[in-house]
């Protein structure tokens, strides 16, 4: 045999636990015992067995209550059921259930021999489908953006296309929705891909410290410039510029980067002659945009020259189809990183984090994965184990207002969540298109870009 | 090998040929440059006897054997001529635990053959110590499955088990 195995004996009756304890270890494999059903379950959730031998008789929980459990939570453990002579169709039963094989008592030790030389090259051929797998699921991993949904393959195809071309870009979402990620593998997979990768966001720092990082200094330019320095519209020549928050800077500020973008030029602090600069531009924020500039904090000119191509990045909550990948992603991160051994979610842990509304998104996703994981006595993650995630309140019943008030916010609610589609809209609440129809009217509601 | 400080005893179990432990013994000193001991005949071990299965228990000898006066020697190897067994188990043709101080063969199923007889006690001195199941089938520690695997395999140790054993007679030595 040359690949050595992680086995388990689940026996009540020591001196078969030991026998085939003493088998095991003679060839080599890292061998445990269990003396029942309860003891099998509580050493899994420590250390992650390949294979497990389970005799069928025992007292409390039996060998096919045991494989079913273990087929349930850790389906990539193998379980063979040793049965006696009579209790042929049982085994039979049980390899329905999942059970790999099944050996009659007693055996010779030539076919224990041959049922792991086959559970072996099972696992082999099971790794290297794996493997394979690994790399058609390329898809599912766009450089380091995970997801299998359709709004995700539409990202990737859109991060493709627009890859190549030197469109400014704008990336909307919400807080924690990957947006530098999205802007990152725009320039992975562009022809500036040799040249810098600068993000600032814009919001983090106050407007002359921006202008002076963004536009450089010349030395005296100001108190405290000891030296000229470039900056980063200088730096990130031939290369991206990712301006994360975009909506937070000043209108100021908003006409300095409009004259850059227009003439392709800057010009120092402190300077009067201008330097030629080339770079492709991409914005994010979480910001209505188009509300603010109806407010007319946000400029349309400059609007319009950032927003050539626009990125609606999905929320977590409207992909939840991409949670179990990426909670399966951060496991395997986290683990790998904290050296922890835990690599499963119970099913009833998965539904509760599926049901999460995820305000912070997938960042917030990763933070609860990290916290599990490091917090996490045993392999597997259970509910409790996510009980520091609670419901956030509903944002409409933060203060008090009229009835109509509330009605009109939740249709407009309902009616930008699907998209303004009147038919699923009118289902969701419960009431007739024609109703919908006047109500919109009612309340003078609008499609928003 | 050079020669080595550890002491075996080769143990007679039953109707076993006499001249079986002095072959036994004989492959230790020419494989392994190790003289062993024939140690004085012993009775059938009745407490290990499975009426049902009518075959000796390999397990329950094994613990007896910790109870018995071997303390001059740092192996003992028991040769039987009745069918063993451990639990699970149709048969053996020997047993041993590894880093254990005792190991028993039976002659029973080996057809008389001797050398087949110097081979499982050889690979089972080399469980003692500490040695597993080797993967090169031209390795005396290679699992055989039946008497042809058995005749298959040669009578001494590839490289790397070769190696450890010989390293660890050395910490013996010391």
């Amino acid at each position: 045999m040359d690949q050595k195995m992680s086995v388990m004996i689940v026996d009540d009756e020591m001196i078969v636990r030991e026998s085939l304890f003493y088998w095991f270890e003679k060839a080599g494999h890292v061998t445990d015992t269990a003396s029942s059903g309860s003891e099998a379950l509580e050493k899994l959730e420590k250390f992650p067995f390949d294979i497990l031998f389970v005799d069928m008789k025992m007292p409390g929980m039996n060998g096919i209550e045991l494989l079913e459990k273990v087929k349930e939570e850790y389906p990539d453990t193998t379980v063979i059921i040793i049965t006696a002579y009579g209790s042929v169709e049982t085994a039979i039963e049980a390899m329905k259930m999942g059970a790999s094989d099944y050996l009659l008592k007693p055996f010779k030790p030539d076919q224990l021999s041959l049922v792991m030389e086959k559970i072996i090259q099972h696992k082999k051929l099971a790794s290297e489908y794996r493997y394979l797998k690994g790399q058609l699921e390329e898809v599912t991993r766009f450089d380091n953006i995970i997801g299998q949904s359709p709004e995700m393959r539409n990202i990737f195809r859109l991060i493709t296309e627009v890859a190549e071309s030197d469109a400014s870009i704008l990336i909307l979402g919400e807080t924690g929705t990957g947006k530098e990620l999205v802007a990152k593998a725009i320039h992975a997979k562009s022809y500036r891909n040799h040249f810098p990768f600068i993000a600032i966001n814009c919001g983090a720092l106050p407007d002359s410290l921006l202008e002076s990082e963004l536009f450089g200094y010349q030395k005296g330019a100001f108190t405290g410039a000891s030296h000229s320095r470039k900056g980063f519209l200088e730096v990130v020549s031939g290369g991206t510029l990712f301006l994360d928050e975009i909506g937070d800077i000043s209108p100021k500020m908003q006409v300095d980067l409009l004259r850059v973008l227009e003439e392709k030029q800057i010009i120092r602090v402190g300077e009067t002659r201008p330097v030629d600069v080339e770079f492709r531009l991409i914005s994010a924020t979480r910001r209505d945009l188009d509300k603010e500039m109806r407010e007319g904090t946000f400029r349309e000119d400059f609007f319009y020259r950032i927003n050539v191509i626009t990125i609606h990045l999905p929320p977590l909550r409207k992909r939840k189809e991409d949670i179990p990948l990426l909670i399966q992603h951060f496991l395997d991160k986290y683990s790998h990183e904290t050296t922890r051994h835990v690599d499963h979610v119970t099913r009833d842990a998965m539904e509760h984090l599926k049901s999460y509304d995820w305000p912070g998104n997938v960042r917030e996703l990763e933070n609860a994965v990290e916290r599990a994981v490091v917090l996490s006595k045993s392999r597997t993650l259970k509910t409790e184990d996510f009980s520091f995630l609670r419901p956030v309140s509903d944002p409409l019943l933060k203060q008090p207002r009229s009835l109509r008030d509330m009605e009109k916010e939740y249709v407009c609610h309902i009616l930008s969540e699907y998209d303004w589609n009147i038919t699923k809209s009118s289902e969701i609440l419960n009431i007739s298109r024609a109703t919908l129809h006047r109500m919109i009217r009612r309340y003078n509601l609008q499609r928003t870009k | 090998m050079k020669p080595v400080n550890i002491r075996v005893g080769v143990v007679p179990v039953g109707e076993v040929p006499e001249i079986a432990p002095k072959v036994i013994a004989s492959h230790f000193l020419g494989y392994l440059n190790l003289s062993a001991d024939i140690l004085p005949r012993l009775e059938h071990p009745e407490y290990a006897f499975d009426k049902r299965r009518c075959q000796y228990n390999a397990a329950l000898i094994i613990k007896a054997f910790e109870s018995e006066h071997f303390d001059s020697y740092d192996k003992v190897i028991g040769v039987f001529d009745v069918d063993l067994f451990v639990p699970l188990f149709t048969h053996v043709f020997g047993e041993a635990r590894l880093g254990g101080k005792y190991a028993i063969i039976s002659l029973f199923r080996l057809e008389k053959n001797l050398e087949r007889a110097a081979k499982v006690a050889l690979h089972e001195f080399g469980h003692l110590c500490h040695l597993e199941h080797c993967r090169d089938i031209k390795c005396l520690m290679h699992f055989s499955k039946g008497l042809e695997e058995l005749d298959n395999t040669p009578l001494y140790f590839c490289k790397y088990c070769s190696a450890y054993l010989e390293s660890a007679f050395s910490r013996v030595r010391t």
